[in-house]
């Protein structure tokens, strides 16, 4: 190459990077340039391929095409140990713990430092001088397990500070905290650029990419469309790039008067059962036209509300009344007989059977009989398809394969087949991608303007303001807080999913 | 010797059991990386058929003995190579491998049928330990191999709860994208993990054959223990030392045949004496499974679930 | 150069079957060397196997006799394996099959008309082998205890149990009139299976045949297979659309255990005609399992690959009194199934996933090597 190295080279590097998978191309021909203490943002939407690109960096993926290079030197990341080694690490999406460690057993783990007789004495006093100097406050002798998210965040952060990174990779990590917890990790950030690390901050929130990067790289279909200074770029450009058109995702909201309550919870008990959490005197109801939201961090009893309104699970005390019909704990067949439709967070396992087809799965939820009519499965599949607009190679194919957003579309056909007057949905949008979003954030819309009584779930607090009519937020099982879709204040919501409202 | 029959009972639960304990702590070690290996039984009877070759050929039982773990720990590697390397159905695998290794054992084992074998283990009593009143009957007057058992359990635990590579081991049976991020082979992990609970099955097959049963009789040499193991790493909730406990009431459970008939009870049909072990261990499975409900006690997170990293 | 998998996008059928044959070059190639260990010559034996199974019309017809109960148990372990539940108490089920079979034939069947009597032969049989898999399907779905375990140990006790009757105890069962050697009571002339000519294939083989139908057709084209795939699948979305997935369970294992049974009354009163236990328990249940994951579950596929392996046994156990033979005992042919199903095993990678294989350098691709 003529070009010589500049005189600094960069931190990390990432040359022509290109990493294909059975049919997608998740990279290609990516270049990244992060400077020492600098906090790198890369944007882009669900599916952009920022998080295949995060992976070839910590060494997790090897790239099928490109190089890594790191303080100019090339690197051939075979492990991730590789990627530690150089000074590389990586806080995932889905954070990498063992929940039944200590945190001082989960930052030694891998330690090549460690002597063979574990002693966790050192890692426990390191971790509580990096909590100190970051902001990063975590107990080294609690288990995981009973952390808070946010907490097991700050735990995997520790982590890699004590393992010597000096690139850190944080892959989406605002989407599991509160707005509150947001702020002190932009502080961490920071704190952890102006002592010379630097910083690649992934996420699909603009807001966010401006309120804590200094240089910014946008990302589409596993492409660098942009790249800029965060201080001089705009808003609206930025957002162009990820997007590659204008898009608003507010859905217009027409003003209706609500009608009937269709869906009432009243006094629910629900006792916790395996890893979720129990529901404590939740009351409320849905009115025909309207939609409410339930915000909170993931965690709080979200899977219990949804699956008892769903008639899944039944309350140790308090009723679910669809349309007048009293279906407490009479199993999911007689609240969808009642006209409720649930869409469940979890689409790959319970909301469809990954393994089972497409036409096999539109059938999962409505009446059988005992022998199966293949052809008439398949034709409703094919009406599904077209009139969803569901990307798949077929009926037959597997809905294992589908994407996300895809999945989520073949899920509503079936829940929305036969005219549902309920609603139950949760996290509809978690991991699409905008176009899929704004698709499903239309539908439900409709339905709303139909006069269907919509109950919608999400850890995503953009989702409940920009769709609810009245937002309740659900706390460790209880709803700690209420307000309408006008009124709804960031900074109230944020406190009250934290638990610390005014009561 | 005028021991109590109730002493002589122990000693032979003691016995009974030291197969079960070699057994069920090799298989600890392997599920505890994550792979659930169903073939004891398989690697059992391949450990036997090897050690009693080895043995009567070279006149040794020591050779025996090793040759049997080495059968062991050969058949293991079949499994480590389907299930971490292939990704196989690690229960499909598991059962493939007792299929395989009795079929290949019995085969090997046709012409010995029923031979005697010549130099067996000797019994080695512990001075002063054993003339413990009772205690040192039970516990100091046995074979080596049992004092050998007690020592694997102590470094398995050690090892399991105490040095750096347990800990590694613990991690990728719980989390492997952990252990895989924070830069440890899963794989590597895996096979030796699966190896050694081999070798240790072949040992404890090859001890059945050495120091328990007079000769050689097919599939029916073991009868069984490489299932009750596995039911044992349950019961000892993937803990050594309660899998040593839980090894000598099934082993007192095997021996209760014996004791009946000494003791001069014979309302009992011997048939149903023999069914006692396994009803035992099943009614403990569903004991256990009653009482744990929903906690899976010690069990390992990602237990028989494939690790591919590039995937998705 | 480094090797790396990737997941096919679909699995082709032609590609299955050349794996299935290559599994059974591979165990076949496997087998050779442990048959060199012992003196035997491998091609020999092979050759001689082939012949005693498939060359001539008795060889066959015996194949076929030995693969009547590898068809009933394989069917009992696929129709378990589609809903990711492992009966592996077949050899059990079998046994207690062929007890209550046995004590309908002799205690219900004299007098009667030969077709009932073969009917309530056979129904009892069905009912022995659903009975003994029940205790482990309730655990497994109320408590949620691993069947795996628990049916395995069954088998020994119901082994115990047929031992007891025969050997340990003046029971029923047992024939009173020989003094020397204890064997079962002889049935009488009603509760015979018919057999073709004067082979040794029963009326069976149509059971069977008819059994894979049926369960082809109630797996693959009604709501309760449907029913099963979904709980095999995923449990939550089972739970999700209210299949009940307890009552799934126990079904399914009723099912599993009674077609056991059925082979169990199948051997006694097509084969033996009075209660064997050193005649029934030649690991019939376990070999089922083995027909049932090299068929992949298919009902129909479990019919062809028990043919197979009913001759390979068939062969095994003619070897040793074939001249040829060279002194090769019986349990060759456990050993060549178990092999087969290992290479089986690792062949199904090569159907899931295509093979790369790539140099060390990042930056240089190599297109993508098919096996």
């Amino acid at each position: 190459m003529p070009d010589s190295p500049p005189a600094v080279a960069p931190a990390i590097e990432a040359r022509g990077v290109s990493k294909a998978f059975p049919g997608v191309v998740a990279n290609a021909g990516v270049d990244l340039r992060v400077k020492k203490g600098e906090v790198h943002a890369i944007l882009g939407e669900n599916g952009a391929g920022k998080s295949t690109l995060a992976s070839i960096l910590a060494g997790l993926y090897r790239p099928d095409e490109g190089e890594v290079r790191v303080n100019g030197e090339p690197a051939h990341f075979g492990s991730p140990r590789d990627a530690l080694a150089r000074g590389v690490g990586m806080v995932y999406q889905h954070f990498r713990l063992v929940e039944r460690f200590t945190v001082a057993e989960n930052v030694v783990l891998g330690d090549p430092h460690q002597p063979l007789l574990l002693s966790t004495r050192r890692a426990e006093k390191t971790v509580a001088e990096l909590g100190e100097k970051y902001g990063l406050p975590v107990n080294p002798r609690a288990r995981v397990e009973d952390l808070s998210v946010g907490e097991e965040q700050r735990v995997e952060i520790v982590k890699m500070l004590y393992r010597g990174a000096d690139v850190l990779i944080l892959d989406e990590p605002t989407a599991v905290l509160t707005p509150q917890e947001a702020e002190n990790l932009f502080e961490t950030v920071n704190a952890m650029a102006a002592e010379g690390k630097s910083v690649i901050f992934i996420s699909h929130k603009l807001s966010e990419v401006l309120a804590v990067s200094q240089h910014v790289t946008v990302m589409r279909d596993g492409h660098v469309v942009a790249r800029a200074e965060t201080a001089s770029s705009d808003r609206r450009s930025l957002a162009r790039a990820m997007v590659g058109r204008d898009v608003d995702l507010s859905v217009q909201r027409a003003e209706e008067a609500p009608g009937e309550p269709l869906l009432v919870l009243e006094g629910l008990n629900v006792a916790g059962e395996g890893d979720t959490v129990p529901l404590r005197d939740v009351s409320l109801e849905v009115r025909a036209g309207e939609v409410v939201g339930v915000a909170g961090v993931s965690g709080n009893g979200q899977r219990s509300l949804a699956e008892v309104a769903a008639g899944m699970r039944t309350p140790t005390s308090g009723r679910v009344v669809v349309r007048g019909v009293d279906t407490t704990g009479k199993g999911p067949t007689a609240a969808r007989r009642a006209g409720l439709a649930y869409v469940p967070e979890d689409r790959l396992g319970t909301g469809l059977a990954p393994s089972l087809s497409i036409s096999e799965n539109l059938l999962l939820t409505h009446p059988r009989p005992f022998f199966l009519k293949r052809k008439q499965m398949e034709a409703t599949a094919r009406e599904a398809i077209k009139q969803f607009e569901i990307r798949a190679p077929g009926p037959d194919a597997a809905t294992r394969g589908l994407s996300g957003g895809n999945a989520q579309k073949a899920l509503l056909a079936r829940e929305l087949s036969d005219g549902p007057e309920v609603i139950v949905v949760a996290s509809p949008t978690r991991g699409l991608d905008v176009g899929a979003t704004q698709a499903v954030r239309e539908i439900l819309d409709r339905r709303r303007r139909a006069g269907c009584a919509i109950l919608l779930i999400s850890e995503d607090l953009d989702e409940v303001r920009s769709l609810s009519d009245r937002i309740l937020v659900l706390y460790e099982g209880r709803i700690v807080h209420e307000t309408s879709g006008e009124e709804a204040n960031v900074e109230d919501l944020g406190l009250a999913m934290a638990g610390s409202s005014e009561h | 010797m005028n021991d109590a029959v109730w002493v002589l009972t122990l000693a032979a639960a003691v016995s009974a059991g030291t197969p079960l304990v070699f057994a069920a702590v090799g298989e600890i070690l392997a599920e505890k990386s994550g792979v659930l290996n169903l073939g004891v039984e398989g690697m059992m009877l391949l450990g036997a058929v090897t050690a009693f070759l080895a043995a009567a050929a070279s006149g040794s039982p020591l050779v025996g003995l090793l040759a049997g773990t080495l059968a062991g720990g050969g058949l293991a590697v079949v499994h480590a190579f389907l299930s971490v390397t292939m990704r196989a159905n690690q229960i499909v695998s598991g059962l493939a491998l007792v299929i395989f290794g009795t079929g290949l054992a019995t085969f090997l084992g046709n012409p010995i049928e029923g031979d005697p074998l010549k130099p067996g283990i000797v019994d080695l009593r512990i001075p002063i330990l054993a003339d413990i009143p009772v205690v040192g009957r039970i516990l100091f007057d046995q074979d080596p191999l049992v004092y050998a058992s007690w020592l694997v359990v102590a470094l398995a635990a050690f090892y399991m709860t105490r040095t750096r590579t347990g800990l590694a081991l613990r991690a990728c049976g719980e989390s492997p994208e952990t252990a895989d991020a924070m830069g440890l082979s899963v794989a590597r992990l895996r096979y030796v993990h699966v190896i050694v609970g081999g070798l240790l099955a072949g040992a404890g097959g090859a001890y059945q054959i050495l120091a328990r049963v007079p000769s050689w009789s097919g599939a029916g040499t073991t009868a069984g223990i490489g299932w009750i193991a596995l039911a044992l790493v349950v019961f000892a909730a993937w803990r050594p030392w309660r899998a040593l406990l839980g090894a000598y009431l099934f082993g007192a459970a095997l021996a209760a045949n014996f004791a009946l008939q000494a003791a001069g009870v014979d309302a009992i049909p011997a048939e149903f004496l023999s069914m006692l072990p396994y009803l035992l261990t099943i009614l403990v499975l569903v004991i256990l499974s009653a009482s744990s409900a929903r906690k899976r006690l010690g069990a390992p997170a990602a237990l028989g679930v494939p690790y591919a990293r590039e995937e998705r | 150069m480094q090797v790396h998998l990737e997941r096919r996008l679909e699995t082709r059928t032609g590609h299955r079957a050349l794996v299935t044959v290559l599994s059974i070059v591979a165990a076949l190639l496997l087998g050779a060397i442990f048959l060199s260990l012992t003196g035997a010559s491998p091609l020999v034996v092979y050759t001689e196997m082939f012949r005693a199974a498939f060359l001539s019309f008795y060889g066959i017809t015996d194949s076929l006799a030995v693969a009547i109960p590898l068809i009933l148990t394989g069917l009992a372990a696929a129709v378990a394996f589609r809903m990711q539940l492992y009966n592996i108490g077949a050899e059990g089920q079998l046994y207690v099959g062929a007890i209550f079979g046995s004590w309908a034939a002799l205690a219900l069947a004299p007098g009667l008309p030969k077709p009932l009597a073969i009917l309530l032969v056979i129904a009892f049989g069905a009912l022995g082998g659903a009975l003994w898999v029940l205790p482990p399907a309730l655990a497994r779905a109320w408590l949620g205890t691993s069947e795996i375990i628990t049916t395995l140990l069954l088998n020994f006790v119901a082994l115990y149990l047929m031992r007891y009757l025969i050997f340990g105890s003046a029971s029923f069962l047992r024939d009173s009139t020989t003094t020397n050697f204890p064997q079962g009571k002889p049935f009488p002339e009603e509760a015979f299976l018919p057999v073709l000519g004067l082979t040794r294939v029963h009326l069976g083989l149509a059971v069977a045949l008819l059994a894979a139908v049926l369960l082809w057709v109630l797996l693959g084209r009604t709501r309760f297979g449907y029913d099963v795939r979904v709980v095999g699948d995923s449990p939550g979305a089972a739970r999700y659309a209210g299949i009940s997935v307890r009552r799934t369970i126990v079904v399914v294992m009723l099912i599993s255990g009674a077609l056991a049974g059925l082979a169990g009354a199948g051997e006694v009163a097509g084969t033996s005609h009075a209660l064997d236990p050193s005649g029934l328990a030649v690991n019939f249940g376990y070999t089922g399992i083995i027909v049932a994951a090299l068929a992949r579950s298919n009902p129909l596929g479990v019919v062809v690959v028990a043919v197979l392996l009913g001759g390979l046994q068939n062969a095994g156990s003619a070897l040793q009194s074939i001249p040829g033979g060279g002194g090769v005992p019986v349990e060759v042919s456990f050993m060549l199934q178990g092999a087969i199903l290992l290479c089986a095993l690792a062949g199904e990678l090569f159907v899931r996933y295509r093979l790369r294989l790539r140099r060390g350098l990042p930056d240089e691709l190599t297109e993508g090597a098919r096996p």
